[in-house]
């Protein structure tokens, strides 16, 4: 294993930005960014281990997602079961409402679940996305036992009134647009973004989890075969509509607005085991979300304070029947109500920053199906002060602590302590490392759903440690090479798992206790290769056993000191894009290892989900017009039409074609 | 241009590291022994279902036979089997389909196909057979020589709430016995002559399991609901019912094991070879003689105790002839279930495992 991993850390390569809003790179070529490599960092930064994904990474193509993104962009796992289908992210080995995610400022786990489905995330309405990998996401939010993703826009830069429309046309009818209109004068700027795409999404695959029979005149099997079969009941279409406001005033104060409407309709895919065929089958969700913030930030030279309010509507419907026969019809309505206060100090001679926030969420949830269900509401209030300290230039210091309530409950104290040095300035290499207790509340489904929820679940606890190295080296406009590796352990007690009852409903329980542990590694070139070429690498690793480390729960269990099944114990991405003046080579790679699908890490062979790689590529040719700018791309996926399972019955779809054609009018600019 | 070359190298690579998907080969079997049957449910949505056979006198557990005899998967949760003459009827409730094994090859020799939510299947005769359904109030009617669906009965419910359901069902003379297990508490009596419902009575909240006695007599157990449940949440109870006019004979209250969702419940009642004797699944396993008028003060196996923890037994199977008791702890649910055998006095004679959350024993004889 250890072996492998160094190799991929060989491999390992990332872009850097080098597409900026407004800038005439079609016309000009890619303009090479100034390198300045320094080992300083925002005191902010100071034991914080975290990836950046920049923007060209997340505005590829419209038909991504955020799970596609950090798919090929981290190696933290994504776990989904093709485009417009659940999609959960975990770090470190853990689960998935173990990452916390924030739009904006603002929570957006869902607490009803606790987890959040990023294939509802489309990446042209993220501008900067940020992952804080353990025991660093403490500073953003509670109960991210694995990490966190952080998710904003961010104003617009280009000047004036500006355009930019993306019709996309692929495989399985599927169709993509993108509409952005933005305005940036003055004090204001303005983005408004509409995101629509629909797909019957029934790709063909070869079905070898069943076989169709050949009879004979008297009934009798005569013969066999696997049958070629398309993914039936897998058409989506969502819609998004995304508002941001933002403005200045004149002593520099910012007010901003930012206001995210989704629209969901997807069906869900059947089974490759389903041997139904009535043509009355539904199965189906349905949502309608809405998530609003305000927020309003004061900022002088050594001091800021801010002031967010918030507020989330989702309405969650699912409905199945069979022959007209409606067995589910589930209906979830989810309010929250958001505030935040947040501060921070400078010292500046002394090298001290000091920080606070307070963050309150209001929830208020309604779950019935057929009436059977529950209301809930909680209320939860977080509250984290920092100090990070520079005491010598090569030294960082910090320390945190937090405090969360979850309904009446208290935690304990949740602090992390965070050091950083650097040990040579030639090729700027940094030690650092850091550690901390964390604890996650139950989700309210998890105490309160019916039937089968647990109001006496403990929150789950656990302590997190890890220690990295990096470097960076570069050459002004010739290349630029940063690598970077943590080692991390953290236990997890009182582990929720829902399993099921012989009353024929699942209900969760406090039963496993896990040590995860590993290595996280990153690595990113930038380099000139010859006048108008350039090549970006980008590239991450991660071998992350989870381990259950509880007790046994009944004689016989043999899943103590085995790993957690469905998540891999290795995973690697590598990108790559090569540009020649206006045109663009993107290669996107990854790797998930063997996932077990049972606790005791047996192997069936009907419940094997082997290795894979994936591989997609895009190639795009930009054209300057004197009254527009024009993209011409092309994406290929899963291009060498692997037959793979990222979940159990559910076939990935195989090669598969898109093209994407984009305007930017140069209204009013100069041509 | 060197370093151009070496990445174009590395590229190479990665592009040669693709996956191909491995698939089963058929195996040759030839059973001829008797043996028990386990269906392995499964985890729900994972098409994980699966097939074990169990050779007692040799005590040896071969997993997955019918991947290994058909090279395809058996389908989403496993719900029970049924041996008659020679084939074994394997109903897979998520799958909606029914496959027919030849029970020595393990070969499909048939199966029903787009059946709404089947659970279990009941022979009346060579050729016709019934099959209930979890989410829906027909029962339908097969031609199991055909392979063939040839009607439905529309059973009556105790509330129109959700969907209606039919579960485990038991014939005593040309009367098809159905419980309704879920949202409901009704069983249902049809002439399975004319296939009409010809009478019906209400007993405790969701009745699951039911088996007749050698005396004719019908025994049933239910569930007793959930907390909030709309019909309504109560112990489970054991009955014993009059088939001719459906009245409640016998009446006691299970479910003292332990207190909440999770273990407030009895389940899997079985009846031995000789009708005589009735086991069934409350914590321990528990077993009464059908002329008591009393439970037993102690269960008949009691359940394993892992430290404060005790098992959570899932399935339970008695056999016909030696009236040795099969129970199975589905452990996590996560992984192999363990199977211990014990003998007709209680003696654990075995322990081996099946397939993820075994759920239901069917004898071949």
């Amino acid at each position: 294993m250890m072996r492998r991993l160094c190799v991929i850390l060989l491999l390992m390569v990332a872009p850097l930005s080098v597409v900026a809003e407004g800038r005439d790179w079609l016309r000009d070529g890619l303009e090479i960014p100034d390198v300045e490599v320094v080992a300083r960092r925002p005191m902010r930064d100071i034991g914080v281990d975290q990836t950046k994904i920049d923007s060209a990474m997340l505005h590829q193509n419209i038909s991504l997602s955020m799970a596609d993104i950090l798919s090929f962009n981290s190696s933290i796992f994504v776990k989904n079961s093709g485009r417009a289908t659940l999609s959960t992210v975990s770090f470190r080995g853990t689960s998935p409402s173990h990452t916390q995610v924030v739009w904006n400022g603002l929570r957006i786990n869902s607490p009803m679940l606790g987890m959040t489905d990023f294939s509802m995330i489309p990446s042209f309405l993220v501008d900067k996305a940020m992952l804080l990998h353990g025991s660093s996401s403490v500073t953003e939010a509670g109960g991210g036992l694995g990490g966190a993703v952080r998710l904003s826009t961010t104003p617009v830069q280009e000047e004036g009134f500006g355009l930019h429309f993306v019709q996309g046309v692929g495989s399985f009818w599927t169709f993509d647009d993108f509409l952005r209109l933005t305005y940036n004068k003055g004090r204001w700027q303005t983005s408004t973004r509409v995101v629509f795409s629909t797909s019957k999404n029934n790709y063909r695959y070869r079905n070898y989890d069943k076989r169709e029979n050949i009879y004979d005149d008297e009934g009798k099997i005569v013969g066999q075969y696997y049958p070629e079969e398309r993914n039936r009941n897998g058409s989506f279409r969502d819609a998004h509509l995304m508002q941001d406001v933002y403005y200045k005033t004149k002593g520099g104060d910012r007010l901003s607005l930012n206001a995210w409407y989704t629209n969901s309709y997807r069906e869900l895919p059947l089974l490759t085991t389903d041997y139904g065929s009535s043509p009355t089958y539904e199965n189906y969700q349905r949502e309608n979300t809405f998530r609003g913030v305000v927020g309003y930030d004061h900022i002088r030279r050594n001091w800021q304070v801010g002031a967010k309010a918030g507020y989330i509507y989702t309405w969650l419907g699912y409905d199945y029947s069979y022959n007209n026969v409606a067995s589910t019809c589930s209906r979830s309505r989810i309010n929250t109500v958001y505030g935040s206060l947040s501060g921070s100090y400078s010292f500046e001679e002394a090298r001290v920053v000091l920080s606070a926030d307070v963050t309150l969420h209001e929830n208020f949830v309604r779950s019935e199906d057929n009436a059977v269900g529950y209301k809930a509401d909680r209320t939860e209030l977080s509250a984290v002060v920092s100090a990070r300290w520079q005491p010598i230039e090569r030294l960082g210091v910090a320390a945190t602590l937090r405090e969360e309530m979850y309904g009446t409950k208290w935690t304990l104290p949740i602090p992390v302590v965070a050091v950083e040095g650097v040990v040579s300035k030639k090729g700027n290499v940094m030690l650092r490392a850091s550690a901390s207790r964390n604890y996650r509340a139950p989700s309210l489904n998890d105490l309160y759903f019916r039937p089968g929820g647990n109001p006496d679940l403990r929150s789950e606890s656990g302590w997190s440690y890890d220690a990295g190295i990096s470097s960076e080296v570069g050459r002004k406009a010739i290349y630029k090479f940063r690598v970077s590796a943590s080692w991390f352990e953290s236990w997890i007690d009182d582990w929720i798992l829902w399993l099921p009852t012989n009353k024929g409903f699942f209900s969760p329980g406090n039963v496993k206790s896990v040590h995860s542990y590993g290595v996280e590694a990153q690595a990113s070139l930038w380099v000139r290769l010859a006048k108008d070429w350039r090549l970006e690498l980008n590239g991450s690793a991660a071998w992350t056993p989870s381990v259950n480390v509880g007790e046994p729960i009944s004689a016989g269990d043999d899943s103590i000191g085995k790993q957690l099944p469905y998540i891999p114990q290795f995973s690697a991405s590598v990108t790559g894009r090569l540009s020649f003046r206006s045109w663009s080579l993107l290669y996107k790679w990854c790797h998930y290892s063997e996932r077990y699908t049972m606790s005791s890490n047996d192997v069936s062979l009907t419940g094997r989900l082997p290795a894979y790689f994936m591989n997609n590529i895009e190639l795009e040719k930009g054209f300057s017009f004197r009254w527009a700018e024009l993209t011409l791309k092309g994406a290929i996926n899963n291009l060498f039409d692997e037959e793979y399972v990222s979940v159990l019955s559910h076939p990935m779809p195989g090669i598969n074609f898109e093209i994407f054609v984009g305007i930017r009018p140069k209204w009013g600019k100069k041509r | 241009m060197r370093l151009l070359r070496q990445i174009t190298t590395i590229f190479a690579l990665l592009l040669t590291s693709c996956m191909r998907w491995e698939y089963g080969e058929q195996e040759h079997f030839n059973l001829l022994g008797e043996g028990m049957f386990v269906t392995n449910e499964g985890n729900f949505t994972f098409g994980g279902a699966s097939l074990s056979f169990y050779d007692p006198e040799g005590r040896h557990i071969e997993n997955e036979m019918f991947y290994r005899a058909n090279a395809m998967k058996l389908g989403d949760v496993a719900q029970s089997m049924v041996v008659r003459d020679g084939v074994g009827w394997i109903v897979v409730n998520n799958s909606h389909v029914v496959f027919a094994i030849d029970v020595e090859t393990l070969r499909e020799v048939g199966r029903i196909t787009d059946l709404p939510s089947p659970r279990y299947i009941c022979f009346v005769s060579d050729e016709k057979a019934y099959i209930s359904q979890l989410d829906s109030d027909r029962l339908i009617i097969v031609n199991s020589k055909k392979f063939e669906v040839t009607g439905e009965i529309v059973c009556p419910m105790t509330t129109a709430y959700r969907t209606g359901s039919t579960e485990q069902m038991v014939i005593v003379g040309d009367y098809l016995y159905v419980v309704c297990w879920s949202y409901q508490r009704r069983i249902l009596k049809i002439d399975t002559r004319t296939d009409e419902v010809v009478d019906y009575v209400d007993i405790g909240v969701q009745p699951k399991s039911i088996v007749a006695d050698r005396n004719g007599k019908l025994w049933v157990v239910s569930d007793g609901g959930y907390e909030d449940n709309v019909i309504g949440y109560e112990a489970s109870r054991l009955y014993r019912i009059e088939p001719e006019g459906l009245e409640v004979e016998r009446e006691f209250e299970l479910g003292k094991s332990g207190t909440g969702n999770a273990t407030r419940t009895a389940s899997r009642l079985k009846i031995n070879d000789a009708g005589d004797t009735i086991y069934w699944i409350d914590g321990g396993v528990w077993r009464m003689s059908i002329e008591a008028e009393e439970l037993p003060a102690e269960p008949f196996i009691r359940p394993t105790m892992t430290g404060s923890m005790p098992s959570l037994y899932y399935a339970l199977g008695v056999a016909p002839d030696t009236e040795e008791v099969y129970v199975g702890d589905a452990l996590d649910y996560q992984q192999r279930s363990i199977i211990y055998r014990y003998s007709r006095e209680g003696e654990l004679l075995d322990t081996f495992t099946a397939g993820v959350i075994a759920g239901d024993f069917c004898w071949k004889r």
